[in-house]
């Protein structure tokens, strides 16, 4: 409780421990937290278990260095910038990750309950589809499912007949409290309010769910600039533990009314996404070739950051070229 | 509107699926549409026939009134001018779940006769040949919305008797755990609202009969309703087919061009 601590991404990474269970903020291609994501790779974590309403960039970096071994989620690609997935395909076709698929509503619903302190949260969203298929329950299959590990449910949904108004048959989603919120905020108070811009996607639910919460902020500000506000902020400081400055943060991808996603950035990842070989290459360019955030932002240079940079009225950038005209 | 439409003389396949995924939006409809051609499709129905729809994108922003054509649905031009930027627990429990959405645009990489779609992988699931983006939020838009439009590829290998896995439900589903098939109704129960109502493809506009099978309703011009046949896997009903689809007219291809993708992002 009380304010968070303020640390480096270096020590905000070594925070984190091989096997941890994890979850982000964001939305595919929006507000990731990508700074602390490179830092992870740099320092070898290995056998993560994600939990994350969709994956997007920063998963398919953890998913190329070998970083992953369960996912717990329903999408993944980059958007129009890279079609699909290819490091956790290649994962889950290999037999490297153990992939357990639900829908965005049902993930949503297993945050929720992990957010409110409840065991499960009722939904009647994608009934009827394989995701329910029994045979496709893949961390029972694995013998995950025993108890062992607090952090894995002892079934993947569970359905009940309504006892309240007779409503039929509703699914229940077991709640997700994964051990740490790896969150990339708008700003930052220097007693840990957090907001951010525009859409919210589970950015609230993910703090409220995890047991611990490192928030890369775009920038810290004075709280009492926050409290003007309060109807804007997303999080209060006892509910964060760690930030980290880290201007610049979610690139490549995109944080509202600071700068636009970073399409070619991304579309030259996806392309070295399709091979271990080609990603390596990669990471040796843009993970292991630069010892820091700032000089990653320093390799990335200014013309391509002012490009980048959002109109501060409509909140994304007006001079990238986005399209073939 | 009495003057008589002028069709365009020339335009591309991609316009025509575009146009005609436009018109399945009545005005007023709220409209909870994915990445790609359904937010050319929400942005055009608003330019033109249905200026009072309303769109959701499932990342959080509500009646947005984009002024630059998004790339994402948690792109910040969607926000902008919404009436709420808020998230995903708004938009699929707050809007979705809680009844108020009429119609869904949405894609697929396969269908089958039932409109059952799969995003999810190609083979076995717990031995994939090949796994896509998986099913964001799909199924569960296609569950609870009135009418869902799906805007796909016409291909013989995506057209099949039954899809690998079933990622987004159509007419008829399995009902957990046993598996036995039920038609969606029923499944549903008192949850019931709708359910897939149109596909549209490169080749034609299909709907679904009383049984819940797809049929070819209107052929692109160009094609015959034999050919689009020829590029089902399934004995598709070609029967009730009406006849051409209707062409873009002049005006919304203008539109299309100058208004709704001027950049060129998805219209090359």
């Amino acid at each position: 409780m009380g304010k968070p601590q303020k640390i480096s991404l270096k020590e905000a990474a070594n925070l984190i421990q091989d096997g941890d269970f994890i979850s982000f903020s964001g939305f595919t291609i929006w507000r990731r937290p990508m700074a602390l994501i490179y830092e992870m790779v740099r320092q070898g974590k290995k056998d993560l278990h994600l939990f994350e309403v969709n994956g997007g960039t920063h998963t398919e970096v953890l998913a190329g260095a070998g970083a992953i071994k369960m996912w717990e989620s329903c999408w993944v690609g980059h958007e129009l910038y890279g079609k699909l997935g290819e490091g956790v395909a290649r994962g889950q076709v290999e037999g490297t990750i153990l992939v357990e698929d639900y829908s965005h509503g049902q993930m949503v619903a297993r945050l929720l309950a992990g957010a409110f302190g409840l065991p499960f949260f009722p939904t009647a969203l994608s009934m009827g589809t394989d995701i329910l298929n029994p045979k496709f329950d893949m961390l029972g299959k694995a013998g995950l499912r025993d108890g062992s590990n607090p952090k894995i449910p002892l079934k993947k949904y569970d359905a009940i007949k309504d006892p309240m108004y007779d409503m039929g048959e509703i699914l229940l989603m077991p709640a997700a409290n994964p051990d740490w919120a790896l969150i990339y905020a708008s700003q930052v108070g220097d007693e840990g309010t957090v907001r951010v811009f525009s859409q919210t996607y589970v950015d609230p639910e993910v703090i409220k769910a995890a047991d611990k919460v490192i928030v890369l902020a775009e920038e810290i500000v004075p709280d009492s600039y926050l409290r003007q506000e309060p109807e804007k902020n997303i999080a209060t400081g006892y509910a964060i533990d760690y930030v980290v400055e880290c201007p610049y943060g979610a690139h490549p991808t995109g944080s509202q009314f600071f700068y636009d996603v970073d399409a070619d950035f991304i579309r030259q990842f996806y392309t070295a996404s399709k091979s271990k070989e080609a990603y390596d290459k990669w990471a040796e360019e843009w993970i292991f070739g630069v010892s820091s955030h700032e000089e990653y932002l320093e390799k990335l240079g200014v013309d391509r950051l002012t490009k980048l940079k959002a109109n501060s009225v409509v909140g994304y950038s007006t001079t990238v070229k986005r399209g073939t005209r | 509107m009495t003057a008589q439409k002028e069709y365009a003389k020339e335009y591309k396949g991609i316009d025509l699926l575009a146009v005609a995924a436009a018109r399945e939006v009545i005005d007023g409809d709220i409209v909870f549409a994915g990445t790609g051609l359904p937010m050319l499709a929400i942005m055009l129905a608003q330019l033109s026939d249905a200026p009072n729809a309303v769109c959701i994108y499932e990342a959080g922003s509500i009646d947005g009134r984009p002024i630059d054509l998004p790339t994402s649905v948690g792109d910040s031009r969607c926000a902008y001018q919404a009436s709420m930027a808020a998230g995903l627990t708004e938009t699929f429990y707050g809007q979705l779940h809680c009844g108020y959405v009429d119609l869904a645009f949405l894609g697929g990489a396969e269908i089958d006769q039932y409109g059952n779609v799969n995003t999810t992988v190609v083979g076995d699931y717990a031995a994939p040949q090949k796994r896509f983006t998986g099913s964001g939020g799909n199924p569960d838009i296609n569950s609870l919305a009135k009418r869902t439009v799906f805007i796909m590829v016409q291909e013989k290998r995506r057209f099949k008797e039954n899809v690998d896995y079933i990622t987004s439900p159509g007419w008829r589903l399995p009902k957990w755990p046993s598996g036995e098939i039920v038609p969606k109704k029923e499944l549903y129960g008192k949850y019931y609202k709708g359910g897939p109502s149109a596909v549209i493809t490169n080749m034609g506009v299909f709907r679904f009969d009383e049984d819940g099978l797809m049929y070819l309703d209107t052929v692109h011009p160009g094609f015959t309703p034999e050919q689009v046949k020829e590029n089902c896997s399934f004995d598709l009903n070609i029967s009730r087919c009406k006849g051409e689809t209707e062409p873009p007219s002049v005006h919304e291809i203008e539109l299309l061009y100058t208004k709704v993708d001027p950049e060129g992002i998805f219209l090359p």
